[in-house]
């Protein structure tokens, strides 16, 4: 009898032994080459993906945009555009059900990943990270918004947001015309540029079929441009504007994965401020909230990598800590006093 | 002409020597002597402060000898413009005397003997430039002071408030000055490689001494908090390579007691969290009762210690200005000093690191004449008094006659934590 016990309590033993190295081995871990992989493998299964017949439905939370004839799944603000613009009285009968599908089914897979669906997979973030890392190459440094800019240009997103849900209603209500159809899409810079990864460029063209068609096209172009050159000088620059961020936003409290701060043990050193690519302030002054996901977040959890505070910040599925600041880890990443060339970094 | 005599009449300077030798000394005899189980490679340190503070041996002849007067100035960005830090914070009683001549009666004792140590122009390691960013209202006022004295003395404007972003940008921008004024000064410019080697190289000395606070984190605690104040004071002014050295063979040892369970305290030794003015070498005064009437200090927030290395800089893109704003930011908002408005970051550090390193309580001192460490008692008594925290707040000054009621007030609180704890089991 006793030897059974003594034989249990080993094997609980090792089982929490167990953990606690699969816990370490993730919070020691190379945060910016997980990241790489995850996200070129993301990028290349969602834009090209269709090559392979993989079909992931219509109301993808990212922007795997649908004039890209390959992507294997498409936006949702595209869909929900759509059916927003179906007569008004639809919006009481039947056919509401496949409106609340695609709601549904845009929900469900948001459920899951919240907003890392923009840290890791959405195809259009990663081309600006992309684009961040040629600049480095160059040896250019980044540009930043002044505190003041920021709170200003950081309601632009709920603008958008704004364009995409009201102008279908109305469009819908027979206030405006059919010219408006998906306003959004076309002033999104996502339907110039993405069907470029497919060698098409036909999308940087203005449509002059109607006034309000050649205005919005235009406009898409020009947003286009400035993506280009926005994100070459400021990191995630078109994502600080996103519509679909908001829209993550507003339904996060929904999801399984939490974004978690214990302002205990921060002790406001402000790192995670310093390489947070969206200047969000509150990761670091913020010693209230415990959840600290703010909109313009892309739990991209670089944040984490960079806090030396065990457990100050942690990002949790379940109420399960899968990545956790450690000061560790910390040393590891910042490859602290060793080694200097090998920081992670690409440029010499 | 002069006669030759036998007797040698002690000049100012010899006899200002003699006192502070003997300062040194009969505290670092104590640390020696007076506790069981000593650790071996701590006599390095015994010996670094001998060499400096009893021999007067310089250290660093072939480098400028760039002053500090607090912790917020960068020693990152003096490194990498080829200097050495030193910080000029001083413990010695026998200069707080000369500096009573310059500052008020009831000035606080830690200016005083730095304004006094400038005074007496008597260096080991003479600083040929001084900064001192605007902290307390003393030391802001004393600058000017030692300027008189015939010194290079720069003002590193620091402001008083942190929450905001006006003092951010603030901060910043001094710290840009003052890497400009430091560069033109050394002939050098400062470059990204530089700083970035210094960033790294002080970032190891950091993580060192957090290795070695998490030793004090063990139930049985292998090493004394006054020899961990010493570790720490010998980075005010120690070849950064040699302290590397010492403390990484330090933890070594450490770790081999760790294993063996080797203490320096008692089983039952109440363990403690320092904070409050800061003690500086060789005024280990109350760290010295505590540890002497069986406590033992298992941390501190003090800005001669923890402070100095707990916060260590993170950067995205290793760009010159990327490195020299998460660096500022450090200093400047992650730093609890009592000089700020408000203070909530002060008490949260305190509580977590009584939580962290499983102290019983606090020892919160303030030198007489501190006025914003005096201040700030209340509302960390009654924070600590919120948490079920028991909190003991002592005020002390340099002086040696002082010590009876002292240690009376410690070893009852000591004994009070004693008995709470057998309480709770
Ligand atoms: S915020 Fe950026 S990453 Fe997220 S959906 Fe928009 S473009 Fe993609
Ligand atoms: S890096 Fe960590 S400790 Fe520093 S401010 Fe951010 S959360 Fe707080
Ligand atoms: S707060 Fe953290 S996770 Fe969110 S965008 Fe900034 S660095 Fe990324």
């Amino acid at each position: 009898m006793f030897i059974y016990t003594e034989e249990i309590e080993q094997n609980l033993l090792k089982k929490s032994n167990m953990k606690n190295k699969i816990r370490n081995f993730i919070n020691n871990g190379d945060l910016r080459k997980v990241r790489f992989w995850i996200q070129l493998v993301s990028f290349v299964l969602f834009v090209y993906g269709g090559y392979l017949a993989i079909n992931f439905g219509s109301s993808f939370p990212i922007f795997t945009c649908p004039y890209n004839q390959d992507v294997s799944a498409t936006c949702y603000l595209i869909s929900l555009q759509h059916q927003l613009a179906l007569p008004s009285k639809i919006l009481f009968s039947p056919a509401f059900i496949p409106i609340f599908i695609g709601l549904l089914t845009f929900l469900a897979w948001f459920i899951v990943l919240n907003k890392a669906w923009c840290g890791y997979m959405c195809p259009f973030g990663t081309l600006q990270d992309w684009i961040t890392s040629l600049r480095k190459k160059i040896g250019i440094r980044f540009s930043v918004y002044t505190r003041h800019h920021f709170e200003q240009l950081s309601k632009i997103k709920y603008v958008f947001l704004t364009i995409v849900l009201l102008f279908p209603i109305l469009i819908g209500a027979g206030v405006i015309s059919n010219n408006w159809s998906a306003t959004f899409c076309q002033m999104c810079p996502a339907r110039v540029i993405s069907p470029m990864f497919t060698g098409d460029f036909s999308q940087w063209s203005i449509d002059f079929s109607s006034k309000t068609n050649m205005i919005l096209t235009a406009l898409g172009i020009s947003f286009a441009s400035l993506f280009f050159i926005g994100s070459f000088v400021k990191k995630r620059f078109f994502c600080f504007f996103c519509p679909m961020s908001a829209l993550h936003y507003i339904f996060a409290n929904t999801s399984i994965v939490k974004f978690k701060k214990n302002g205990s043990k921060c002790t406001r050193c402000g790192d995670c401020y310093t390489v947070c690519d969206m200047q969000i302030k509150d990761i670091a002054d913020d010693v209230i909230s415990t959840n600290i996901l703010r909109d313009d977040c892309i739990l991209c959890l670089k944040c984490v990598a960079a806090c030396p505070e065990d457990d100050a910040l942690h990002f949790d599925i379940f109420n399960i800590k899968i990545f956790s600041s450690t000061r560790e880890g910390f040393e590891k990443r910042m490859n602290v006093g060793f080694n200097i060339k090998n920081d992670g970094e690409t440029d010499k | 002409m002069s006669i030759e005599t036998n007797h040698h009449i002690e000049s100012p300077k010899e006899k200002q020597n003699r006192h502070k030798a003997m300062e040194a000394i009969s505290l670092l005899n104590s640390l020696r002597e007076d506790f069981k189980a000593p650790i071996e490679s701590m006599e390095y340190f015994y010996d670094l402060f001998e060499r400096v503070h009893c021999k007067h041996e310089s250290l660093h002849d072939d480098k400028t000898k760039i002053g500090t007067m607090c912790i917020q100035i960068p020693s990152e960005i003096i490194y990498a413009l080829d200097g050495v830090p030193i910080r000029l914070c001083n413990g010695f009683y026998t200069d707080d005397e000369i500096g009573s001549d310059f500052m008020p009666q009831k000035a606080c004792p830690l200016v005083k003997a730095t304004v006094g140590h400038f005074a007496s122009n008597n260096f080991t390691d003479k600083p040929d430039i001084v900064f001192s960013p605007t902290t307390c209202d003393q030391k802001t006022k004393a600058g000017s002071m030692i300027e008189s004295f015939g010194y290079k003395f720069i003002d590193v404007d620091f402001p008083r408030t942190k929450d905001s972003e006006a003092s951010r940008e603030y901060w910043r921008r001094s710290v840009k000055q003052f890497a400009l004024d430091l560069s033109k000064f050394q002939g050098k410019k400062l470059t990204k490689a530089n700083l970035k080697n210094a960033i790294k190289k002080i970032g190891y000395a950091q993580s060192l001494y957090n290795k070695l606070s998490d030793f004090r984190k063990n139930e049985v605690v292998p090493i004394l908090g006054l020899d961990v104040f010493l570790v720490t004071n010998a980075f005010f002014f120690d070849k950064i390579d040699n302290w590397i050295e010492a403390t990484q063979k330090l933890i070594s040892e450490l770790e081999i007691r760790a294993k063996e369970k080797i203490s320096p305290a008692g089983k039952a030794s109440p363990r403690i969290v320092y904070t409050g003015s800061p003690p500086i070498f060789p005024n280990y005064k109350i760290p010295q009762i505590i540890e002497e009437s069986d406590g033992i200090i298992v941390a501190d927030e003090t800005c001669s210690s923890n402070r100095m290395f707990n916060d260590m800089v993170a950067i995205d893109e290793w760009n010159m200005y990327d490195m020299m704003d998460s660096m500022s930011d450090k200093y400047l908002k992650a730093c609890t000093c009592p000089i700020f408005t408000k203070n909530e970051d002060r008490i949260r550090r305190v509580i977590q690191l009584v939580r962290d390193y499983k102290a019983d309580g606090v020892i919160y001192q303030a030198f007489a004449g501190c006025t914003v460490y005096e201040m700030e008692q209340r509302s960390v008594l009654e924070a600590m008094e919120k948490e079920g925290i028991p909190i003991l707040y002592l005020e002390s000054d340099y002086s040696p006659s002082q010590g009876g009621q002292l240690s009376t007030r410690v070893e009852a609180f000591l004994e009070s934590l004693k008995t709470r704890r057998r309480n709770k089991k």
